[in-house]
């Protein structure tokens, strides 16, 4: 269990001794209940509490990192809501192909070279399954190696075959699938012997955590389970089931990242099934279809669902268009943090009334903050006016500051001297009167 | 030894509401539509059964919207420019309830007229938007919630600007209101309490936390209707409400759905595109507690009611 | 049934006979007896509490009343219902103000009992007979002085200033070589050397004042307070809205100003004027003159203290926020520019971060809160609030910004707790009518932050406003009406106030006093969230700011200010800041306590995730979005509808 601040200052020595680099022993404390720092940073805490809060700090589902020219990780997940904390492990997205399929290669090439942009940031397929489903299977994982240096899964219920093919990835953590508990052993060196990590399977909870216990004890850590679960329905309740008990029950033996197949039910279901997976617990997500406008949905839907709630999400900063302005329409000012710019947007665009919004970089602050912090001031604002281009847009240079920070008016003057700067409300919700009675 | 499922057993739950009053009910409508009622998480039938399930809304204009994406002006055609002809086309799409939306150029004459028309055109329960300007909303639902006085319609917008109005007329009139706050947990639950304070009882609210599109802020949306539900099952009364979601409105006003031209290739395919985005953005709340799913296009109307099926078959 | 009703009022007896069930106050009425209902027989204000002598009668509702009270008879007339003969004594209404169980008025400055001027002051004076000079006993001025003071006083090293020595041949002769030094001691190193204040001719009457001053420097109000240093006693306590004010009403405004040119010098100048015009009248009241004193203690945000000190603060607003000092040394008036005495000293208590300054640990101090066994929470309401949370194993502190609104600033008809402000408010929830008690007893100026409290819980509970704050248009009163800013009360008619104009609390007031409560509430929760402590097990709630001389404790609950607790568990300390500097000028030991309060604190940034952001939304309501926190007020609302 999680220790609080005080709970773990108990342990410490209580001398604020300062050598941790904060000023006093509950501040280290607190930030150690933040996971915000390692208690090997103060050199003075007794071995006794060092084990107990080692226990405390325990992930209770595993971090399982599959690796070859890029890695993936799953596990190391704290909690069952979003906003209880954050999820920090991106379920990997892997597109399955068979071994069968001459154009195997092909498909994982095309996946494999996949980039899509998104607010800055730059999405890929994490990895590719291969299915050996007869046919050569060893030349289909060697064609598939040389098509991507991504992380690979390996399908096969042969372990002869699954060894060959391991073969080829030395020096890679692949991911295998899958033991049951008829060939668990048999998996389970196999695994060993190669570095790999293990799905499991089993038709129950019960089955599964009887699996890992035993595979566990043949000395394989890195454990996946393969939930089964044949419809939306059923893999929701599995999943959170594993999970509570994970999380909730402390219950090592699932404590283990889950492996979800989206295609199983047929390509129509397969986005529903696979948005499901990403919000619900899964660890990695394999795709039978890759389609740009599919992957690009699901990866906008991961990264969104694990942005961490804690941290105020920014806006891209920017000039944005409100109903349609046009040159005379007004040029409004605010600040890139997320829920001061919907409140803006929202009421202006709520008015029906034409106006630019020009955002500006204030490091995801709200406006009084910003500015507190020194972050929204008038040589900002004049940078974003600037950089935006806003001149080109508009027949009337007049800017609209957010009346909170109306102090800058006079510094907004000196740094755009052609401009006409007028103070606006400083509640959001008052803009659209403004608008209408003094910007005429 | 079997392993012990840990299930939650919670003091709280949502409250049933239904919208649409039949004949017998003192309306018109030819059914009515229930949800709420849950007494657990989403869909988690080991702890308990869903009484209700989510249901989908269509939402249709009174006018024709000039700033739809072509792709929804493709499937609707000409049905756009007649509400009625629109709402019946929606039935057919599956539409569990119409959600007529009116715009800032209708008269209150006007807006009478569109709903009656829609009204005598498809028995389904209906949902009335309001433009979206606290002003002109009330101009328009007042005499609406007058004219349809029974018929139990939702009315929206109700926002912490012009709650008084909107609940007063619905209370004299018998019909329920759509509580919508910016996507902010405390703000929901504070308009609730403003409206049920006014004396409108509980079950004729139904609450509207707004949420982004996949890609822009759906994540908030998410965790504020997570945070609602579990506050509900915890026994809060102000947060035991049913709940709206608009995914259809919020991502048809995304660049991914709205338009096909001058995007990045990497988006691929534009009206395979613009249904995942719908969809996805309905999925993703109805996971997370969604009563209501008011879409736009058909084919996601399929997709998410196929979904909600699975979810709730035992 | 019939009973009769004997009432006892300014000892006049009456009787009259009433059916069963009649309310107490129905009956007095009958009896032709005034009862004042200032909340409109609503149980909500307390002042109709009556004495039940004889016979039985049913309470209804004893919410004002303390268990004692009910104990010894009192009971609520609005509440209490007849149902047998009874005698009823009706109190004067000064008693029943001073038995209200919910009113924190602050104790009265006394002189901390173990005070022994000699143990404990630095500054000192010490009556010296040095040996004239003659032709044969060629010492120099200074070296005689050094041999008196070491010979006669013990005092074996002593330091001076130039100025000092440019005027010492003066009271030597004056006096006749007998003279009267102010020294000041190092007394935890008594052996490190004295510091010669002043060379009074003469011999000065050991038990005449040395005086010294407390004074705290607030965003919003600064205080000062004389003290006598020899008997401890307080002499004059004044205070004044700080004068940059004018200039920026939060630190934020006040840093950026100071960072412009001039602006630095501006703002030193303004907190100057204000602290030596504070000093000027304060020695007035006492006849002393302000060089006549010896010490100021000053407490006061930390950039309170640099712009006093002219030092640059920027840096404090800026990430990483860090002072350019926490713990300035000793310094001498002269050079900090407050007119005491040129040499005397200037001691700037310790802070512990930015935004945690000496005002927070001069108030721990003051509060006794790092003494106690028990977790208690120390809530100071100032323009910054600061908030403490400890025992004397643990300190953890941080600030939330609050705006200036309970010290009566920033709204409309807002004013100092001083003569003539609006200082505690009734509504009568039928007729809306209000009632209020103005400091002074005259016509009414505006309204302090205890008043601005009482209105704001008053117009919530009477439906005046909502739950959000909106004013009810629809209200059926005059008093309520549309103005400039939106919906607004008008608590006074112009032709009952002191200026003519009417007193009115509008839709923005209510906006920023709700922005005020919200950020504090959400500091303390947050607080006692980050460390693992539930606010249910603090053992008391120690309450300090400048809204007035007393808090209604009921009221700042009612509003979400304050948690939900036993009211029994809340103190007011009123002004812990000046306190505590009181408390260090006095004595050199607590002096030190500072500095380790100081050292022992933990800060706790509150902005760092978006907790403190829901936190607070979540308490932008009356009283609060979670009303089970809230029990006593869900009851008070049930009652109320």
């Amino acid at each position: 269990m999680a220790l609080s601040g005080i709970q773990i200052y108990k342990m410490l020595p209580q001398t604020n001794c300062k050598e941790c680099g904060f000023p006093t022993c509950l501040a280290f404390a607190m930030k150690l209940a933040a996971k915000q720092v390692e208690l090997s940073a103060c050199p003075y805490v007794s071995d006794a509490s060092k084990k107990q809060l080692a226990e405390s700090a325990a992930p209770p589902i595993r971090l399982v990192t599959l690796k070859a020219g890029t890695e993936v990780k799953a596990g190391n997940e704290v909690v069952m809501f979003r906003h209880e904390k954050t999820f920090y492990n991106k379920p990997g997205v892997f597109i399955r192909v068979k071994a069968s399929d001459a154009d195997a290669a092909k498909k994982v090439a095309a996946a494999d070279a996949y980039k899509v942009n998104y607010v800055g940031m730059d999405f890929v397929i994490d990895g590719f399954a291969v299915e050996a489903d007869g046919g050569d299977f060893v030349g289909a994982v060697k064609a598939v190696r040389d098509a991507t240096k991504r992380p690979l899964i390996l399908i096969a219920k042969d372990v002869a075959l699954l060894d060959s093919a391991l073969s080829l990835l030395a020096g890679e953590s692949a991911l295998i699938y899958s033991a049951d508990a008829s060939n668990y052993e048999a998996f389970a060196d196999v695994a060993k012997k190669h570095k790999a990590s293990l799905v499991v399977t089993g038709d129950s909870l019960d089955a599964l955590a009887d699996l890992t216990q035993k595979i566990q004890a043949k000395g394989v850590e890195d454990i996946v389970l393969d939930l089964g679960g044949k419809n939306l329905s059923e893999w929701l309740q599995r999943s959170t089931q594993a999970r509570r008990l994970a999380i909730k029950s402390n219950f090592r033996a699932l404590g283990y990242p889950v492996i979800f197949f989206a295609g199983q039910n047929g390509a129509a279901k397969e986005p529903v099934y696979a948005a499901q997976a990403i919000s619900k617990y899964a660890g990695f997500v394999v795709l039978d279809t890759f389609t740009p406008e599919l992957a690009y949905a699901l990866l906008v839907l991961r990264e969104n669902i694990y942005t961490d709630p804690q941290k105020p999400i920014q806006v891209q900063p920017g000039i944005y268009e409100i109903n349609s302005p046009k040159p005379e329409s007004p040029v409004l000012i605010t600040t890139n943090f997320s829920i001061t710019y919907f409140a803006v947007a929202n009421e202006v665009e709520g008015s029906g009334l034409p106006a630019w919004l020009v955002v500006c970089d204030a490091e995801g602050m709200s406006v009084l903050t910003a500015w507190a912090a020194g972050k929204f001031d008038a040589e900002r604002i004049a940078k974003a006016i600037k950089s935006f281009n806003v001149a080109d847009k508009v027949s009337k240079k007049r800017v609209v500051l957010p009346g909170h920070v109306a102090v800058l008016s006079g510094e907004l003057e000196a740094e755009l001297p052609d401009w006409e700067i007028r103070v606006g409300p400083r509640e959001a919700v008052d803009l659209p009167g403004f608008m209408k009675q003094a910007l005429n | 030894m079997p392993i012990e499922i840990p299930k939650d057993k919670w003091p709280g739950s949502v409250k049933k509401v239904t919208l649409g009053a039949t004949t017998a009910e003192g309306g018109t409508r030819s059914r009515s539509v229930t949800v709420g009622g849950q007494t657990t998480l989403p869909y988690l039938l080991f702890e308990a059964p869903t009484p209700n399930k989510p249901v989908v809304a269509i939402e249709i204009k009174s006018h024709k919207p000039d700033d739809w994406s072509p792709l929804l002006g493709e499937v609707w055609g000409d049905a756009m420019n007649d509400p009625a002809q629109w709402a019946k086309k929606a039935e057919e799409a599956g539409a569990d309830i119409i959600v007529l939306a009116l715009t800032l150029a209708d008269s209150p004459e006007d807006a009478v007229k569109a709903v009656k028309s829609v009204l005598g055109a498809t028995g389904l329960p209906l949902i009335v938007w309001g433009p979206g300007q606290a002003e002109k909303d009330n101009d328009l639902l007042v005499p609406i919630a007058e004219a349809t006085k029974g018929e139990k319609i939702m009315l929206g917008i109700c926002e912490d600007k012009n709650y008084r109005t909107i609940v007063a007329t619905a209370m004299a009139n018998g019909h329920v209101v759509q509580a919508r706050t910016p996507m902010d947990v405390n703000l929901a639950k504070q308009l609730n309490i403003l409206i049920t304070d006014m004396g409108l009882p509980a079950d004729r609210v139904i609450m509207d936390p707004t949420t982004g599109a996949l890609g822009y802020g759906i994540e908030y949306g998410y965790s504020v209707m997570e945070r609602l539900r579990l506050a509900a099952l915890q026994g809060d009364g102000m947060t035991q409400l049913p709940m709206l979601v608009t995914p259809g409105f919020e991502a048809w006003k995304a660049k991914e759905s709205k338009v096909g031209e001058g995007v990045p290739e990497a988006w691929g395919d534009w009206k395979a595109r613009a249904i995942h985005w719908e969809t996805l953005t309905a999925m993703a709340l109805v996971e997370s507690g969604a009563d209501i799913i008011v879409l736009r296009h058909p084919e996601s109307v399929k997709r998410v009611k196929d979904a909600v099926e699975e979810l709730v078959a035992a | 049934m019939q009973h009769t009703v004997t009432f006892t009022h300014n000892d006049k007896r009456s009787s009259i006979s009433v059916p069963t069930g009649t309310m107490l106050t129905e009956a007095a009425q009958l009896a032709g007896i005034e009862i004042g209902q200032p909340c409109g027989g609503q149980g909500r204000c307390g002042r109709c509490a009556v004495l039940v002598t004889e016979g039985d009668a049913r309470r209804r509702s004893t919410l004002r009343l303390s268990r004692s009270d009910v104990d010894e008879g009192y009971a609520l007339a609005c509440q209490t219902v007849v149902e047998g003969d009874v005698s009823i004594l009706v109190p004067p209404q000064e008693k029943i103000e001073r038995r209200l169980t919910t009113d924190r008025v602050v104790a009265e400055v006394t002189v901390p009992v173990d005070y022994d001027y000699d143990q404990h002051q630095t500054i000192h004076r010490v009556y010296l007979e040095l040996t004239p000079p003659s032709m044969e006993d060629q010492t120099d001025d200074w070296a005689r002085l050094q041999t008196a003071l070491r010979i006669q006083a013990g005092i074996p090293e002593v330091l001076c200033s130039l100025h000092l020595l440019q005027t010492l041949g003066k009271p030597l002769r004056e006096g006749e070589w007998n003279v009267t030094a102010v020294v000041e001691k190092n007394l935890e190193f008594p052996e490190r050397p004295v510091r010669l204040i002043e060379v009074f001719p003469g011999r000065v009457d050991d038990y005449s004042p040395i005086w010294g001053c407390a004074i705290d420097i607030g965003t919003t109000t600064v205080s000062l307070w004389l003290v006598d240093l020899v008997s401890g006693q307080v002499k004059a306590q004044v205070a004044e809205y700080n004068g940059q004010i004018a200039r920026g009403e939060d630190v934020i405004s006040r840093i950026i100003y100071s960072g412009k040119a001039g602006g630095e010098q501006e703002m030193r100048q303004r907190v100057l004027d204000t602290i030596n015009g504070l000093l000027e009248t304060a020695c007035k009241r006492v006849k002393a003159k302000p060089e006549d004193v010896m010490k100021a203690t000053i407490a006061g945000n930390s950039t309170m203290i640099h712009l006093l000190l002219g030092i640059p603060a920027s840096s404090i607003r800026l990430s990483p926020f860090i002072t350019a000092v926490n713990h300035p040394p000793v310094m001498i008036a002269k050079e900090v520019g407050i007119n005491i005495h040129h040499e005397g000293r200037v001691d700037c208590l310790p802070g512990v971060a930015s935004y945690v300054g000496a005002d927070i640990t001069a108030g721990v101090l003051s509060s006794g809160l790092e003494t106690s066994e028990n977790v208690s929470l120390f809530i100071d309401v100032g323009t910054n609030g600061e908030i403490v949370l400890g025992n004397r194993d643990w300190l953890v502190t941080c600030a939330c910004s609050a705006g200036p609104a309970f010290e009566g600033a920033g709204v409309a008809n807002g004013m100092r707790a001083t003569q003539g402000a609006i200082e505690e408010v009734w509504i009568n929830s039928d007729s809306l009518e209000p009632t209020y008690r103005v400091i002074g007893g005259g016509k009414p100026k505006g309204i302090c932050g205890s008043g601005l409290i009482a209105l704001l819980s008053e117009a919530f509970l009477t439906g005046v406003i909502d739950k959000a704050g909106n004013v009810n248009l629809m209200a059926a009163t005059s008093r309520v009406r549309e103005g400039a800013h939106g919906g607004e009360y008008v608590l006074v008619w112009g032709a009952e106030s002191e200026s003519g104009e009417d007193i009115v609390i509008t839709r923005v007031d209510v906006d920023n006093l709700l922005r005020a409560k919200a950020a504090i509430y959400a500091g303390f929760s947050i607080l006692a969230d980050t460390v693992g402590v539930p606010l249910e097990m603090t053992d008391r709630v120690l309450v300090g700011g400048s809204f007035g001389k007393y808090i209604n404790v009921e009221k700042a609950v009612q509003i979400g200010l304050l948690p939900d607790m036993d009211w029994s568990r809340f103190e007011f300390l009123g002004n812990t800041s000046v306190k505590g500097a009181y408390a260090a000028l006095l004595d050199w030991r607590m002096r030190d306590r500072i500095t380790e309060i100081a050292k022992r604190m933990t800060y706790v940034e509150l902005s760092a995730d978006n907790s403190f952001y829901d936190a607070f939304t979540s308490a932008l309501f009356l009283p609060h979005t979670d009303m089970s926190r809230f029990p006593s007020v869900a009851e008070a609302l049930a009652k109320s509808n």
